[in-house]
């Protein structure tokens, strides 16, 4: 009786530290974007007076600077750059890993362990030839290039990733097209494909994240004011705003608001895919 | 496990069916493109190393970013940022153990973690540049509840600029870690808890001496991935939060930062190409572990 | 190998030749005679200068419309670049030799360094020299051994100290006429919590402010920077290094808003034109727009840094022009000088003056127009200003040991005697990492 007294209170003040922990966690996580979103809707003075406070006077001159500044049309040079490169990657990773995962050929795995190590390799060390190549060939700041450079970026772990997945098809599903001697063209087209819905979506959502939020090679390879992507154009933002925190603040908002809508509808497959690299394989 | 033993006989069975040499038509197109991303890449990064101004000078380049203070420093700063790591492991495997052990909300919390994981980086860098301003919410916030004393120039002093950009990465990189590991936990089997609790061990017994050997692995791995972050990718951060010189001084000066400084601001390409080199030697110990391990995960799923 | 060495001789003979007929001829022949262009053609001219003189876009727009009005075949279209992205976008245009045909540079290093790259074709070799002698700043920023690379387009006066009255006034102080007064002042509004001088070095570029304001006061001329960079001297010298114990002094008397560290430098103004700043330091052609916001002429006074040393350039305001020149892939040369010279035209400088409240780079500006007195005598201070010294050095000597041993000095993580040293010694490295500086400097200093 005293026993599982005891441990029933040890239960429950191991309950209470386990939710102040997990409360303190969630608004490490959520004050920042709450300071992001109040401070949109706030005066400069108003921020300044009180950053953690609610803005009860919502004030949209921010999202009016914001939007009237360059903010459409980096939207549509992100969006362009974004969906070519994931179309692009999706297509090719395809492709490769149908090759690797069906067919056995000598020094298949080495092939395939070189290519997924390519991802470990820092952007930043293919930046300047890249670079130089593209003034070679007059191609800096034109969408073309940046696609292809995102989409070889992108490729080593598109390839492991869909490799790992076809290997897991039942071969029974395959056997009765073998059967009718079907090439493997339609074999790919008209049952790998349809089935590996859910890969295929949760490799366009990790994509594209990927590509929505790069910097560095975005702020290389597009020089042209008209060209920026998004993720370029906000960093400049900061110091062309610094008088007005607010519209900094609506900026960061509008900048954000795609990836989160995203977010919340596509959770399973935001975490389904960020977490398909581990060693586990699924 | 059931599902990988058919790949695997799969894969003997359709070598009969299939000529190897069509294998290169599926492959051939992703090839071209990463041969050109990265081989092409790599090829003329190592020979323009060797090289000023079209003429070759042998190792002078590597010898000049070699004797480089803020080469030094900047190479000095990303290893300190592998502090990051142990720190980023163990608040993962925390905060992963205790959602396992939350019915109530779990999912909840689970999505809030993870969220600052999606959000862009120039967007968080942006946002906490002035949270840590001088007279920034934080420092608000600190002389609100009394504890002024603790009020700092988070990105203005020196000695703490890279203390702070550190709170940031990891603000952001350990949802992952979480949502990594407590997939892994969650798919574990049930039974071996259930006897834990029947031997009577405690909460910490259990996680340490039953789920920390079980998902070593996925720990690996989140080690792994976060290693090669903080080497060859905090760029974005300090770029942001520094106004792109890694200031103050030199204080949050890295690798990627100087390379890119050398290359597009200081109009010493060779010098920057010197520096790729080094980087990229740096972390081909990244790639050679991983290599190893992709290897081990691929052959496995043979031998299984 | 003989046949080649006649070849030789004789290809020198005619260049010679020709550019002797070149000097001679192009002076009258470049901009009259040479017949232009009749065909369709675009220019591009990719700029800045909207950021410190507002009002700058506008006259741009103006001046192309007039233009192309007069010279119906010509379309020129205009690109405003940020602050960051002007170099960087012009150097990748050079890298690919295509992109503006007119182009925008600071002065100094800045219109120098892409001349000796190539990118750029002297201005004075498609405008006159009579012409271009009127032209501010001309010969002592952009002329190199004779030639003058680029355009000055309007004045910078670098950089001047606003001083609110109102603040000193209530405070039973009065606008310092030397360092140490200025100093005073720091003692007195430093106890009262009130910042003297409100700036912001997170960025990096005032750092560079600094070094020309203080350092300037204890050299002769820019030539005398230019042998440290050489090497003929060293940044460690008396002459070179004083100015950082007086920013460290400025430091410890605690002149500085607390804050210099971890804001921008417009933010920081800003505390200055909300009366929490007695003093700041802004761009030249932005200072009227300030006095303006801050309680117009009688609360605001213009000045240099007030002087701590008594060497010739002390006290005096400094002078630069920003400038426009044109690119060595620009097809129509011609066209574009003769575009930046359209902004040289009376009509054109007026226009410039009542669009921005600036001072275009033309002694031919008529001075009577500018009827407030305080502007006008920072306007003529300004002409009789000082080289700007951060114009002089090599742009990543600035960056690296300038900006980032300002930020440190004013952490107090840095003293005056090593950031003289880490200057130095970074001097040094660059001489054996950019392996033509000391010719390109010497020459230019020539």
């Amino acid at each position: 009786m005293k026993l599982s007294q005891r441990s029933h209170l040890q239960a429950r003040s191991g309950k209470f530290i386990r939710y102040c922990l997990l409360t303190f966690m969630a608004s490490a996580a959520l004050v920042p974007l709450y300071l992001m979103l109040a401070g949109a809707f706030k005066t400069q003075e108003q921020f300044l007076s009180s950053p953690f406070g609610i803005p009860l006077k919502l004030n949209f001159g921010g999202f009016k600077a914001a939007w009237t500044d360059q903010f459409p049309s980096w939207f549509l040079n992100s969006f362009l750059i974004v969906t070519g490169a994931v179309v692009l990657t999706e297509i090719l990773a395809a492709f490769a890993a149908w090759g690797f995962a069906r067919y056995s050929f000598k020094g298949r795995e080495t092939i395939l362990g070189i290519a997924i190590s390519l991802m470990v390799i820092p952007p930043v060390v293919l930046l300047l030839p890249l670079f130089q190549f593209g003034v070679r060939l007059g191609m800096i700041s034109t969408l073309k290039l940046i696609v292809i450079i995102y989409v070889g970026l992108m490729l080593p772990f598109s390839i492991y990733m869909l490799t790992n997945y076809f290997r897991t098809i039942p071969v029974s599903i395959l056997e009765s097209a073998n059967v009718d001697g079907a090439s493997s063209m339609r074999v790919f087209r008209s049952i790998v494909v349809p089935i590996s819905g859910a890969p295929l979506a949760t490799l366009a959502v990790v994509n594209l994240l990927w590509a929505w939020n790069e910097l560095l090679l975005a702020l290389v390879f597009l020089q042209d004011n008209e060209k920026k992507t998004l993720m370029v154009g906000i960093t400049g933002f900061q110091s062309r705003y610094s008088l007005s925190i607010p519209t900094i603040m609506a900026g960061m908002v509008l900048a954000t608001l795609p990836l989160l809508v995203a977010y919340l509808f596509a959770q399973r497959f935001f975490v389904a895919g960020l977490t398909a690299g581990s060693v586990k394989g699924e | 496990m059931s599902s990988l033993k058919i790949a695997g006989v799969a894969n003997r069975r359709q070598q009969s069916i299939y000529s190897p040499k069509e294998a290169l038509y599926w492959i051939a197109p992703a090839a071209v493109v990463i041969l050109f991303i990265f081989g092409y890449s790599l090829v003329s990064l190592f020979s323009q190393s060797f090289k000023y101004d079209g003429k070759w000078v042998l190792f002078e380049n590597f010898s000049l970013v070699l004797t480089d203070p803020n080469f030094h420093t900047s190479m000095q700063h990303n290893l300190l940022l592998l502090l990051n790591v142990p720190l980023l492991v163990i608040l993962a495997f925390v905060f992963a153990i205790i959602l396992f052990e939350t019915k109530r909300g779990m999912s909840f919390y689970r999505a809030t973690v993870f969220l600052p994981y999606v959000l862009p980086i120039p967007v968080i860098a942006v946002v906490f540049g002035q949270i840590y301003q001088l007279h920034g919410a934080l420092n608000v916030f600190l002389h609100s509840v009394g504890l002024g004393n603790f009020a700092q120039d988070w990105l203005g002093d020196p000695k703490i600029a890279l203390g702070t950009m550190s709170s940031v990465i990891i603000w952001k990189e350990m949802g992952f870690g979480v949502v990594l590991l407590l997939a892994h936990i969650i798919s574990l089997s049930s039974e071996v808890y259930e006897a834990a609790k029947i031997d009577g061990a405690g909460f910490f017994r259990t996680h340490w001496s039953i789920t920390r050997p079980q998902i070593k692995n996925t720990i690996i791995f989140f080690a792994l991935i976060e290693a090669i972050t903080m080497v060859s990718w905090v760029f974005n951060y300090v770029y942001v939060m520094s106004n792109g010189l890694g200031g103050p001084g030199n204080a949050t000066m890295v690798a990627e930062l100087y390379i890119y400084r050398s290359a597009f601001q200081n109009k010493a390409p060779e010098l920057a190409a010197a520096a790729s080199v080094l980087l990229f030697m740096a972390t081909l110990i990244f790639i050679v572990v991983f290599f190893r391990i992709q290897r081990k995960s691929i052959s496995s799923m043979y031998k299984a | 190998m003989k046949s080649r060495k006649i070849f030789m001789a004789g290809a020198i003979a005619l260049a010679m030749l020709l550019s002797a007929c070149s000097t001679s001829s192009k002076d009258a022949s470049s901009d009259e005679t040479m017949a232009y262009p009749t065909e369709n053609l675009t220019l591009n001219i990719s700029w800045w200068g909207e950021q410190e003189a507002p009002g700058a876009g506008k006259w741009l727009d103006e001046t192309i419309a007039l233009y192309q009005k007069a010279h119906p075949n010509v379309t020129i279209k205009q690109v405003l670049q940020t602050t960051e992205g002007l170099i960087p976008a012009f150097e990748a245009a050079a890298a690919a030799k295509s992109g503006p045909d007119i182009q925008y540079f600071w002065g100094g290093i800045y219109t120098q360094q892409p001349g000796w790259d190539g990118h750029i074709v002297p201005i004075s070799d498609y405008i006159k020299a009579d012409e271009l002698s009127h032209y501010i700043n001309g010969k002592v920023e952009a002329g190199f051994q004779g030639k003058i690379w680029t355009a000055p387009w309007y004045v910078n006066a670098s950089f001047p100290l606003l001083v609110r009255k109102d603040i000193l006034t209530a405070n039973g102080l009065t606008v310092p006429t030397n360092w140490n007064e200025l100093m005073k002042i720091c003692d007195v509004l430093s106890a009262k919590k009130i910042t003297t001088i409100a700036g912001g070095v997170k960025d990096g570029w005032f750092g560079g402010w600094i070094y020309s304001m203080l350092g300037a006061q204890s050299i002769a001329s820019q030539k005398d920077v230019i042998n440290a960079v050489v090497g003929t001297t060293k940044f460690t010298d008396p002459e070179h290094a004083g100015w950082w114990t007086k920013l460290v002094e400025s430091r410890d008397r605690k002149c500085w808003n607390d804050d210099i560290n971890s804001v921008e430098l417009y933010q920081a103004q800003q505390k200055f034109v909300d009366g929490k700043a007695a003093m700041t330091i802004t761009a030249g052609p932005d200072a009227p727009n300030f006095v303006k916001k801050a309680g117009g002429d009688s609360n605001v006074v213009i000045m240099a840094m007030p002087a701590w040393s008594d060497g010739p350039n002390a006290g005096k305001l400094g002078t630069s022009s920003q400038t426009l020149g044109v690119t060595s892939w620009s097809k129509y040369p011609q066209v574009a000088a003769d575009f930046i010279k359209f902004g040289h035209t009376t009509e054109r400088l007026n226009a410039w003056y009542a669009a921005t409240g600036s001072l275009p780079a033309d002694d031919r500006f008529d001075m009577t127009q500018v009827t407030n007195p305080a502007t006008r005598a920072f306007f003529e201070a300004t002409l009789k200003g000082i080289p700007y010294l951060e114009n002089f050095i090599p742009a990543q000597l600035d960056a690296e040991a300038v900006f980032k041993n300002v930020q440190l000095v004013l952490k107090g993580t840095m003293n005056a005697k090593e950031a003289a040293a880490d200057m130095q010694a970074q001097m040094e490295r660059l001489r054996k990492t950019d392996r033509k500086v000391v010719e390109n400097f010497t020459a230019w200093s020539k």
